[in-house]
C-alpha cells in the first residue's frame, strides 16, 4: 500500500488551527493589556500585562451573583437535557407505531427558529408563574432535539441482543435505560452536557425576555448591562469576556473526547 | 478499590483544583485586607519629608474622589488604615516644599494590604505665570 506523507496535512491543519485561535487570543492579550483594538501595528505579544481589569469587572457589577445564576441555570437545563432526551432518543430506538412520523415532526420542528416561539413560550412560562425564575430562564431549553437524536443514534448502537437480555432477566424500561443504555452512552451524555451547558451558558434572548430583577441576571445579560456602564474600557470589556467563555471553554476542553465521540456515532449508519 | 483510584480523573482534579485554589485566594484575602497603606514621602532633594499631606482619592470607573488624608511623620512616613479601595490615587504636597502629582496605584482585591515600593517624590511647584 503506498503511504503518503503526513506532514503536508498536518501544516495545514496546525496553520487553520492557528488561525482560528486568533481571535481568541486577541481577546486574551487585550484583556489583559487593555490595548485599543484599532492601534496599528497590532503587538503580536501582550505588553505589561496584568490582571486589573479582571479586578474591575469583578467590582464593578455584581458579577458572583451572575455567575451564580448562571451556573443554577445550566445545572438544571444539563440534568433536565440528560434525563428528557435520554427518555425520548430511548423511545425513539424502540419500534411503534407512528415513530417515523414523531421523527420527521422532530426533524421539522428543528427548521423553527426560537424567535419565532417567543410568545407562546413567554405566555405558558407566565402561566405557569415561572416568570423571573431560574426554572423559567431553564424551561425552553430542557430538551433540544439535536440531543434527543444524539441520544438516538447511541441507543441505535447498543446491540438488540442486549435489551432483550435485560428485559428477560425482568428489567423495565427505567432499568434498561439507567443500568444499560446510559452506561454504555458515555459519549452520548458527555455531548448532551457540553450541548445543553453551552447553549444555556450562552442563552441572551431568553433570560432577556423574562427576567425582571438585577439580582436574576445571567452572565449574558451582566455583561449587556456592563457594557452600558463602562462603554470606554476596552481591557475590562474584554476582561469580562474572557470571564464567561472560561466556564464554557473549560466543560468542553474537559468532555471534547467523549464530545467527539458522541457526535460521530452513528455517522456511519446505513 | 482505594478512594484515590476513584478520584484520580480529570473532572475531580480540574473542579477540586479550582476549588482548592478559590479556597486558598480566599484565605489569602482574608489575612491581607485590613486596609493598610503605607509608604514615605521625600523632597526633591531625597530627603525625608515631615508635616507632608498625603490624600488617598478613590478611582472607579467613573469618577475619583478624595477618601483620606494622613500627615507624614518625622521620617516622611505616612499610613492609612481601613480603607477599602482597589482602585485609587496617591497625591502628596507640602507648602514651600512642593507637590506630587496624583499617582494611580491599582490592587487585587479590596483593602489589600501595601507598602509602596518607592517614595512619593514631591517636586518643586513653579510660580504661578512664570514660563518654564
Amino acid at each position: 500500500m503506498h503511504r503518503y506523507p503526513h506532514w503536508p496535512i498536518h501544516l495545514i491543519l496546525g496553520t487553520v488551527s492557528i488561525l482560528m485561535l486568533i481571535p481568541f487570543v486577541w481577546v486574551l492579550k487585550t484583556s489583559l493589556t487593555g490595548e485599543n483594538i484599532f492601534s496599528y501595528p497590532p503587538a503580536i505579544l501582550p505588553q505589561n500585562p496584568h490582571l486589573y481589569y479582571y479586578v474591575d469587572v469583578w467590582y464593578t457589577i455584581p458579577f458572583f451573583r451572575y455567575l451564580v445564576n448562571s451556573v443554577i441555570v445550566s445545572a438544571m437545563v444539563v440534568a433536565a437535557n440528560i434525563v428528557f432526551n435520554a427518555m425520548a432518543g430511548y423511545a425513539l430506538s424502540r419500534e411503534f407505531l407512528g415513530k417515523r412520523t414523531i421523527i420527521m415532526l422532530f426533524l421539522s420542528c428543528m427548521m423553527i427558529p426560537f424567535q419565532v416561539t417567543i410568545i407562546p413560550a413567554y405566555l405558558i412560562t407566565k402561566q405557569l408563574g415561572l416568570l423571573n425564575s431560574h426554572l423559567g430562564m431553564a424551561l425552553p431549553v430542557c430538551s433540544t432535539i439535536v440531543c434527543i437524536f444524539v441520544f438516538k443514534a447511541s441507543f441505535d448502537a447498543v446491540p438488540s441482543s442486549l435489551v432483550d437480555a435485560a428485559r428477560i432477566d425482568g428489567l423495565s424500561d427505567w432499568g434498561i435505560i439507567l443500568k444499560i443504555m446510559l452506561p454504555l452512552s458515555t459519549s452520548a451524555v458527555a455531548t448532551n452536557v457540553i450541548l445543553a451547558f453551552i447553549w444555556s451558558w450562552n442563552n441572551f434572548l431568553w433570560p432577556l425576555i423574562i427576567i425582571r430583577d438585577q439580582d436574576m441576571q445571567t452572565l449574558p445579560l451582566g455583561l449587556s448591562r456592563f457594557l452600558t456602564v463602562v462603554e470606554g474600557t476596552t481591557g475590562a470589556l474584554y476582561a469580562f469576556c474572557v470571564m464567561v467563555l472560561l466556564p464554557g471553554l473549560v466543560i468542553f476542553l474537559l468532555a471534547q473526547k467523549e464530545f467527539i465521540a458522541g457526535l460521530t456515532k452513528g455517522a456511519a449508519k446505513g | 478499590m482505594p478512594l484515590w483510584s476513584f478520584l484520580a480523573n480529570r473532572y475531580t482534579i480540574t473542579f477540586g483544583g479550582i476549588a482548592f485554589l478559590a479556597a486558598a485566594w480566599n484565605l489569602y484575602v482574608v489575612l491581607n485586607d485590613d486596609g493598610i497603606l503605607a509608604g514615605r514621602v521625600v523632597g526633591p532633594d531625597n530627603r525625608p519629608v515631615p508635616s507632608a499631606i498625603v490624600v488617598l482619592a478613590e478611582k472607579t470607573l467613573l469618577v475619583t474622589s478624595p477618601r483620606a488624608r494622613a500627615t507624614t511623620d518625622a521620617e516622611g512616613r505616612f499610613r492609612f488604615s481601613g480603607h477599602t479601595l482597589y482602585h485609587f490615587y496617591l497625591e502628596a504636597y507640602k507648602e514651600g516644599v512642593g507637590r506630587m502629582q496624583a499617582k494611580e496605584f491599582r490592587l487585587y482585591f479590596k483593602g489589600q494590604n501595601m507598602t509602596l515600593r518607592g517614595p512619593l517624590r514631591l517636586q518643586e511647584s513653579k510660580p504661578a505665570g512664570v514660563m518654564p
